[in-house]
């Protein structure tokens, strides 16, 4: 019953958001506004990456007037539904440019599609491997791979994932054993890869990561790998784990009496909902943290700090803060920006070009694709967005997200040190 | 001796009617590029690709008595060897769709072996265990991406047979090019298979195919090889299915285990089709792809609503009118578009029915 109201509550919301996003500006010079086309996951596993979408765009409608029309598509959190709302947002909608954000499955099928048409596509909250090697026609052969030519990409890669944990794993005393849990998904492969994930790249930093293998998504049963990681002694424990994968994993851990020091995940603890689900043994999990109300920049579109726009999304929501809000606002941000600088909207080159050429402060960072801290095979299409590292902490029944290391991104202030757990 | 006074004949006058229909319609068809627009192409191509899978599904569960439920290993097998020879050895995508229907078929031979050992519910599920295995062993192929998937190279798409001369003769782009090709090979494969079925169907095969299934022990009897005939059946299902895949991701032009092998899209729609327009007759996915479509582009966008609603519509429809819309359509007008009852005309036994 409760499940029935959800779904009804979710697809009324994204009925809502369709409506608000064609109504949003009065159509007064309907044949000159900048169609925008923007596709996210609003329902199904995903959806909570997508919670400030609307709250973004009525703020982007705020800011920029009648200037833009923002089309809005629903991923269903499926990559099969990706592409076709892409194609349709190209062939139907004939968009000068697409919005893409929330994980390698919704970016890179979007992506793919826009390349292909040879409209500009811009792309977040993926880490860039999976973003720019999975669209490779083989992953595994770096000497085929190509930059492309309309698809562009900004967000934080596996090296800054790698510094991050390992710096706060630093901060105590281990025995540098860690067990590995990736998942056989385009996070997963990428974070697992033997050759440029985390194994190699830990082993040089004094961690030997424990990898039992790949496993596929909603397992129910982890045994193999806690057992595994328990014979190894493993005093940490890392991985991409989807949220419903990591509270099974973690209750069967405790279960088990695999405990370890540390565990830094990414991609399951990003959300408030995915620690409550988790109760008390969620404290002092870690992760990596992206964008929080405490980061120092503001955005170019509203002219809000961080705390700001965070505190103006609880106001109108109701809801905590997330992470996706800060990334989601500077999607638009740079469309804004982009669209400013091109004389015309409907000439996928100039606006190519005119992404390839941002330089800009956002809400989440400066935004450059100039190269730096890639390698060559990337600095065209991907610019990089700081990281940092946090715990949750559960402090009378509220969920804190707390920001315990800066040293790969020191601008970003630090609200204490890491804990064990 | 004289001629005997009746003939046998299938044909009746409304399917020799309709039979010059479907000629002019076709003539259309084919020339759709000149008159359609990019979206309508690309949803020409959506229904001619599910017909051709709703299509040999008929022809497994309707004709074959054969209920499998596990033909999305086909489709994610054919599109992965298509991907997995274009990436690996450099083959044109357009002759590597040929290649996803032969290991489609590769993967068909064990499966037969199997499932066949099966009956009813039980080869239904046995044949959705072994596609479910087929897609857990794809994920772990990584030079085609793993679990991630992977793209269609850009060389590969552009340097696809015949998208440059079909890009000059329209004066279009290669991409609108290339699902103008995908769209007429989508055609070319649904002739083939709907001309295939009927022309079995007509044969003594089909028959005997029409005979094993109402009931395996007596056709033996009387000296059909049921064995066989369910064998030849699902090999050539599943070729069909195979390269129908290859066709589907090729105009995708990306792929990923759970999208290729998705039993939802490939396997739920396609018995909905099926179901809806009348199990065991030509007709019936072909009606039954066409509600489908009109319902998919009016309700998609509620979400889980508009699953739900394409349920309720099954249940409906098997309750109302187990034979589907084109049985309720044939039971009132005895109207046979591709007739292979063999009626006797002539002579003291019957008179020509109208």
């Amino acid at each position: 019953m409760s499940m029935n109201r959800r779904r009804l509550i979710q697809t009324a919301s994204a009925g809502g958001l369709l409506a608000a996003s064609g109504l949003a500006a009065p159509a007064l010079a309907q044949g000159a506004r900048i169609r925008i086309g923007y596709v996210s996951p609003q329902s199904g596993p995903l959806a909570a990456f997508s919670e400030a979408d609307q709250f973004v765009i009525d703020a982007f409608a705020a800011a920029t007037g009648d200037t833009f029309e923002v089309i809005v598509k629903d991923s269903q959190s499926n990559p099969n539904r990706a592409a076709d709302v892409a194609q349709e947002l190209i062939i139907d909608d004939a968009v000068s440019m697409i919005l893409v954000a929330s994980t390698p499955e919704t970016t890179n099928p979007v992506a793919t599609v826009a390349e292909s048409e040879g409209i500009p596509v811009l792309s977040t909250t993926a880490p860039w491997q999976p973003w720019f090697i999975g669209q490779q026609g083989n992953p595994t052969d770096p000497g085929s791979w190509r930059p492309f030519d309309y698809a562009f990409h900004y967000f934080w890669g596996l090296e800054d994932v790698i510094a991050v944990f390992a710096a706060m794993w630093d901060q105590f005393d281990t025995n540098g054993q860690v067990g590995g849990l990736f998942p056989n998904d385009g996070d997963g492969n990428a974070w697992g890869d033997p050759v440029n994930g985390l194994p190699p790249a830990m082993s040089e930093r004094g961690y030997t990561i424990v990898d039992p293998g790949r496993y596929q998504n909603l397992t129910d049963d982890f045994t193999a790998q806690i057992n595994a990681f328990k014979a190894a002694n493993a005093e940490i424990l890392t991985g991409v784990v989807i949220p419903p994968d990591f509270t099974t994993f973690w209750n069967q851990a405790k279960q088990q009496g695999f405990n370890p020091k540390a565990a830094s995940i990414g991609k399951a603890i990003l959300f408030p909902q995915s620690l409550e689900a988790l109760g008390e043994s969620g404290h002092n999990l870690s992760s990596e943290v992206w964008w929080t109300p405490t980061h120092p920049f503001s955005s170019s579109l509203t002219g809000q700090s961080a705390a700001e726009m965070a505190a103006a999304f609880t106001q109108a929501t109701g809801r905590p803060w997330t992470q996706p809000i800060g990334f989601v606002h500077s999607l638009f941000e740079m469309a804004a920006d982009v669209m400013g600088r091109v004389d015309d909207a409907d000439d996928p080159d100039a606006v190519a070009e005119a992404i390839a050429a941002t330089e800009l402060e956002t809400i989440v960072g400066r935004i450059a694709f100039d190269g730096a801290g890639l390698p060559p095979f990337a600095a065209t299409n991907v610019a990089k967005t700081p990281l940092v590292g946090g715990q949750w902490r559960l402090n009378d029944g509220v969920w804190d997200l707390v920001v315990v290391d800066n040293s790969t991104a020191p601008q970003i202030p630090t609200g204490g040190r890491m804990q064990p757990l | 001796m004289s001629a005997p006074a009746y003939t046998v004949r299938t044909g009746t006058r409304a399917s020799r009617l309709f039979g010059w229909g479907l000629l002019a319609l076709l003539v259309a068809l084919v020339a759709a590029p000149l008159w359609a627009d990019r979206g309508m192409i690309q949803d020409l191509f959506f229904i001619l690709t599910m017909l051709v899978l709703a299509q040999f599904w008929n022809l497994l569960a309707g004709y074959g008595g054969l209920i499998s439920i596990g033909q999305q290993a086909f489709v994610g097998l054919g599109a992965y060897a298509m991907f997995g020879a274009v990436i690996v050895w450099g083959v044109n995508p357009v002759p590597a769709i040929l290649l996803g229907g032969v290991a489609a078929v590769l993967l068909a031979i064990p499966t037969a072996f199997f499932a066949f050992r099966l009956v009813g519910a039980y080869f239904a599920i046995g044949t959705w265990v072994i596609a479910d295995m087929a897609r857990l062993i794809v994920s772990q192929w990584q030079v085609v991406g793993g679990g991630t998937g992977t793209s269609l190279p850009r060389e590969a798409r552009a340097d696809m047979w015949g998208v440059e001369t079909i890009a000059a003769l329209f004066d279009m782009r290669a991409a609108a090019a290339r699902d103008v090709l995908a769209y007429w090979l989508a055609l070319a494969l649904a002739i083939a298979t709907v001309a295939g079925i009927y022309a079995l169907l007509r044969s003594r095969q089909g028959l005997a195919l029409a005979a094993v299934r109402d009931n395996v022990e007596a056709a033996g009897a009387v000296g059909v090889d049921a064995k066989r005939m369910r064998w030849s059946i699902f090999l050539v299902a599943a070729f069909g299915t195979g390269i129908c895949g290859a066709l589907i991701f090729l105009q995708n032009a990306r792929i990923a285990p759970d999208a290729a092998f998705s039993v939802v899209d490939w396997m739920a729609y396609v018995i909905f089709i099926v179901v809806i327009g009348g199990i065991g007759r030509i007709e019936g996915p072909i009606v039954g792809v066409l509600v489908f479509f009109v319902l998919q582009s009016t309700l998609s966008q509620f979400g889980a609503w508009y699953l739900m609603a394409l349920g309720l519509l099954a249940i409906t429809v098997m309750l109302i009118a187990p034979r589907g819309l084109w049985g309720v359509i044939s039971d009132r007008t005895g109207l046979q578009l591709f007739p292979i009852q063999r009626r006797l005309y002539g002579g003291r036994i019957a008179k020509e029915t109208p």
